[in-house]
């Protein structure tokens, strides 16, 4: 088969730079060897929030300005500011076309609540996570209902309220608590204490429920104006259930997300796969490309494991297969290699300063900047020192950045895949 | 100051500590148990978890192979639902000194091992993943003991029998009145209220620790501390204990132990004062690895799990020695001969294998102090889950309706107590750690019976948290469960999670390479990137209270 562009990794970073492809008419493939790290995340999409030592970042683009100029090998550097908001709107935009909202606050940050009740600088959430009517309840110091399901294990509403409760943006702030019972959907071989968010997700992708649903938060709320619960409202039909539950109950709804798999990052995955298919694009799921073929500094082609000896072809390639974690980086006993086609890899040759003595430490750990060396153009260099020029690395395969600490591993994938595909458009033009 | 009064103060909640104290209530002595951390925290849960057959000691130290024998044949009678009665090969390699295989058969004839040659063949066939290229094998009734399960049938027995137990509570002196010992000062590690506990005998069984005890009644004693290192293999790799035929080594055994495999042990000596710091060493880990390889080459392209050391406890007799030289050998000590300070007994030394009759030796001593005239009952009493044969048929027929996996890890890890545990109500048995099969109800119950303060004392008491996710997921839920039981705060909850993650973290740290990696950086992700617990700030003590 023949692409005009062959993207390896079907994650955040690979269906934005996928969807900006096949928008401008480019044939596209996405080759996934399994789910999106989107199944594992909080469903916002976080630019910068953290400068580190615990100082939150605001105002991020205003902060990147300054970052960028002591930072060159950030990711961000090497896309510029200003193609980070770019990349930024125009996947806000995208997302709009296929019926995701995504609130943000202008250039600023704003605070999405945890599972565990701390709160994270994010740049853009989904309107039930947070929105302009919950700012104002929460301005007028509204009363919280933090509502759970009876017996659903991945998700402790009081772990995180003394949490909240400590920090001063909560303070005089009332939070009660209440508990809703699984409607009898009838399922009698599922043992209901072991459901996952993605079970209670699907029974909420029905409307049969949500009267019955909408009395219980009723009766459970009390007299708060907002209720808080678990990540629940469905894949499919979420934004219509919200809004109904909402009319319904006359209350704000406030998900909030819990132990994986996250319905608020499925949503956003099947968003992405959804917009990249009615673009034309070609989503190959459950397969792993191996390797490739090289002649002259550039890929010409790569091989998957189902694929057998038919090769795909392309002009362009787009590396976006993601982390350790993923399977993007490989480490060994004392080595870290990247496994697909063995590019050049920046990490520490010894081992013990992989990571830091702590779990939580102050200043992460330095496994997560490992990544693939590229250049200013994202173009990576293999291991014996030749450049490929029609390769480009994006997203969490990256080194020289900490999503974690940071706070940037959303925008670093949006932006990153984004640029990728600006780079490969020119290029062709 | 809140004041006890009691006949027996025992020191240590490892298998040495918690089986006099069920020896003492067995005679009816009561009796109060104090431990400065968890119950097997030390030197107990730190080992790999070996059934002796004694024949590793048979060359080097007769006595102690004749101990062990005895002791693992008692043992497989009374603690049933701790031992896994796999059956160990000793196998020789092409590099090895044949002539150690004739020596090991001539020694267990005389210290009473059962130990038979077999083809190598045979051994294949009894063990498929061991190194085909061995030359020589050796079948010994060799096991498995799970040490957690083993201390906390103890410690539960005694406190049927109405024992007192005191964990996180830290020792700070032996109160003396003249030349007796007559109590402890003690203080609660987690609350820090603290207390005194008055005894007609103290017994001394904290081990290596024992040094310091000793040390604040003014006598001295001398502890030999050595460090042993041990790698956990993330499968089942064996199903007998496979041993190295040769000189006591490093890295010359793999022990099977319900869902893993261990690798054991190297020997290194440690400073005194370096015994609560102890770390796994980068080269000890290549030791083992590569040592393990050996003997089975899946070892090779098996995932590491965890690594971790433990502190020997021997005590010096003179001069320095190797750790590996030393005899393992039981040392009690009576101090009113000794140093001339009544009412207190140290008992040291030994092993796990041979907990029972440490415990019996000082309960006897104990006894003869306070003048109780009742004979040792514990080579005859089975411990609680172990009064039966189990049948794992029977328990799933019993409880239909259940998964017959959930029946079956709850059968294996609190024998007959499973009829305690389980019943048939959905919330009961539904899981909480998929990895190792722990249930909602399985959590209940020892929350309020087996004396579990944090989530770290309940992966000890239920193997949660210890399979191939390290906790990834049932340790946020164990949290909720802690709250949702009144077993501790919402802000406790919190902090013991982070307490736990970094108590898992040590463990991976050394081997932190591949899956081990990938594993990390998922837990990671979830409980900084999704949760922001590093974030979580801990006022100062009872704050929340």
């Amino acid at each position: 088969m023949r692409y005009d562009c062959v993207i390896i990794g079907g994650g955040l970073s690979g269906l934005t730079c996928g969807i900006r492809l096949a928008e401008k008419g480019a044939r596209c493939a996405v080759i996934s060897t399994g789910m999106s790290a989107l199944h594992f995340s909080s469903g916002s999409i976080d630019l910068f929030g953290n400068e580190g030592e615990g100082k939150i970042v605001f105002r991020p683009f205003e902060y990147l300005e300054k970052f960028i100029g002591s930072n060159p090998l950030h990711p961000y550097a090497r896309c510029g500011s200003s193609r980070v908001r770019e990349a930024l709107f125009y996947f806000r935009d995208q997302l709009d076309l296929e019926d995701i909202d995504l609130y943000n606050n202008d250039d600023a940050n704003h605070f999405h609540v945890t599972t565990l009740g701390t709160l994270k600088p994010t740049f853009f959430s989904q309107r039930s996570v947070f929105n302009e009517k919950i700012r104002l309840a929460f301005e007028k110091k509204s009363k919280i209902a933090a509502l759970n399901f009876e017996g659903y294990r991945d998700f402790y509403p009081e772990l995180a309220v003394i949490n909240l409760k400590r920090n001063v943006l909560f303070r005089n702030i009332e939070i009660s608590s209440g508990k809703i019972l699984y409607p009898d959907y009838g399922d009698p071989q599922r043992n209901p204490f072991e459901y996952r968010s993605i079970d209670i997700a699907r029974i909420f992708d029905t409307e049969r429920y949500l009267e019955d649903l909408a009395a219980q938060i009723r009766t459970a709320a009390g007299d708060a104006a907002f209720a808080a619960m678990p990540a629940f409202l469905g894949i499919t039909n979420f934004k219509r259930h919200h809004q109904l539950l909402q009319q319904l109950t006359g209350l704000l709804i406030y998900e909030i997300p819990t132990l994986p798999p996250s319905i608020l990052g499925m949503r956003i995955d099947n968003a992405l796969k959804s917009r990249f298919a009615a673009l034309g694009g070609v989503y190959i799921a459950g397969d792993t490309v191996r390797g490739g073929t090289i002649a002259g500094g550039r890929l010409e082609s790569v091989f998957t494991e189902n694929g057998g000896s038919s090769a795909l072809y392309a002009g362009s390639f787009v590396l976006a297969s993601g982390s350790f974690f993923s399977g993007g980086l490989v480490s060994e006993f004392s080595r870290v290699r990247e496994p697909v086609f063995g590019l050049r890899v920046y990490s520490h040759a010894e081992r013990s300063k992989w990571h830091a003595q702590e779990f939580f430490p102050r200043n992460g750990h330095p496994f997560l900047e490992f990544g693939v060396e590229t250049d200013e153009r994202f173009n990576p260099l293999t291991d014996d020192g030749q450049r490929l020029g029609n390769l480009y690395c994006t997203g969490a395969l990256l080194p020289h950045y900490n999503p974690i600490r940071e706070g940037s591993g959303g925008g670093v994938a949006v932006s990153t895949g984004y640029r990728a595909a600006e780079l490969i458009l020119a290029g062709n033009r | 100051m809140k004041r006890i009064e009691t006949e027996a103060i025992v020191i240590g909640g490892g298998a040495t500590g918690a089986g006099t104290l069920r020896d003492l209530s067995l005679r009816g002595v009561r009796a109060v148990l104090i431990e400065k951390s968890d119950i097997a925290s030390g030197t107990t849960g730190r080992n790999h978890g070996l059934l002796h057959s004694g024949t590793r000691y048979a060359v080097n130290d007769l006595e102690s192979a004749r101990e062990c024998i005895r002791e693992n044949k008692i043992l497989k009678k009374i603690a049933r639902h701790c031992i896994e009665d796999t059956g160990g090969l000793f196998v020789t390699l092409p590099e090895d000194d044949p002539s150690y295989h004739g020596k090991l058969i001539e020694h267990c004839k005389y210290a009473g091992i059962r130990c038979e040659e077999v083809s190598v063949q045979e051994a294949l066939r009894i063990e498929p993943n061991l190194n085909p290229n061995i030359l020589a094998a050796l079948r010994v009734p060799d096991g498995t003991i799970d040490p957690f399960r083993l201390t906390s049938a103890n410690v539960l027995d005694a406190q049927e029998r109405g024992a007192t137990v005191l964990t996180h509570t830290g020792v700070s002196g032996i109160i003396r009145e003249g030349d007796r010992a007559i109590g402890v000062r003690c203080r609660d590690r987690r609350t820090g209220v603290e207390l005194e506990v008055f005894g007609g005998i103290i017994v001394n069984a904290s081990g290596v620790w024992g040094q310091e005890i000793c040390a604040s009644a003014g006598i001295a004693l001398r502890m030999f501390p050595s460090k042993g290192s041990m790698v956990i293999i993330d499968y089942r790799i064996n199903n007998v204990v496979v041993n190295r035929c040769r000189v006591p080594s490093d890295g010359d055994i793999i022990v099977p132990g319900d869902t893993v495999s261990l690798i054991g042990t190297t020997s290194k000596k440690v400073e005194y004062d370096k015994i609560d710091e102890i770390t796994v060493d980068e080269d000890e880990i290549a030791t083992l690895l590569e040592s393990g390889e050996k003997l089975i080459p899946n070892v090779s392209r098996t995932r590491v799990l965890r690594a971790y050391c433990g502190v020997r406890p021997l005590i010096a007799v003179s001069g320095e020695m190797d750790g590996r030289e030393i005899s393992r050998g039981i040392v009690l000590i009576d101090h009113e001969r000794r140093d001339s300070v009544g009412g207190l007994i140290t008992i040291a030394g030994g092993k796990l294998m041979t907990y029972r009759l440490m415990a019996e030796m000082a309960a006897d001593l104990a006894c003869a102090k306070l003048k109780v005239r009742k004979k040792c009952r514990t080579q005859k009493t089975a411990l609680p889950g172990s009064e039966r044969k189990l049948d794992q048929a029977k328990s799933v027929k019993f409880f239909t309706g259940i998964p017959n996996s959930v029946v079956g890890s709850t059968l294996y890890r609190h024998g007959q107590r499973i009829r305690n545990i389980l019943h048939r109500e959905k919330r009961n048995y539904g899981l909480i750690c998929e990895c190792e099969m722990v249930t909602e109800g399985e959590i209940e119950y020892a929350l309020k019976k087996l004396n579990v303060k944090d989530i770290v004392d309940l992966r000890r008491r239920t193997r949660i948290g210890m399979g191939p996710c390290q906790g990834q997921l049932c340790a946020y839920r164990a949290a909720g469960l802690f709250v949702k039981y009144d077993s501790a705060t919402s802000a406790e909850s919190n902090k013991m999670l982070v307490d736990f993650l970094e108590e898992r973290w040590k463990g991976i740290k050394p081997v932190l390479w591949g899956d081990a990696l990938r594993e990390v950086e998922f837990c990671y992700w979830i409980y900084q990137g999704l949760f922001g617990l590093g974030d979580v700030r801990f006022p100062e003590e009872g704050e929340d209270r």
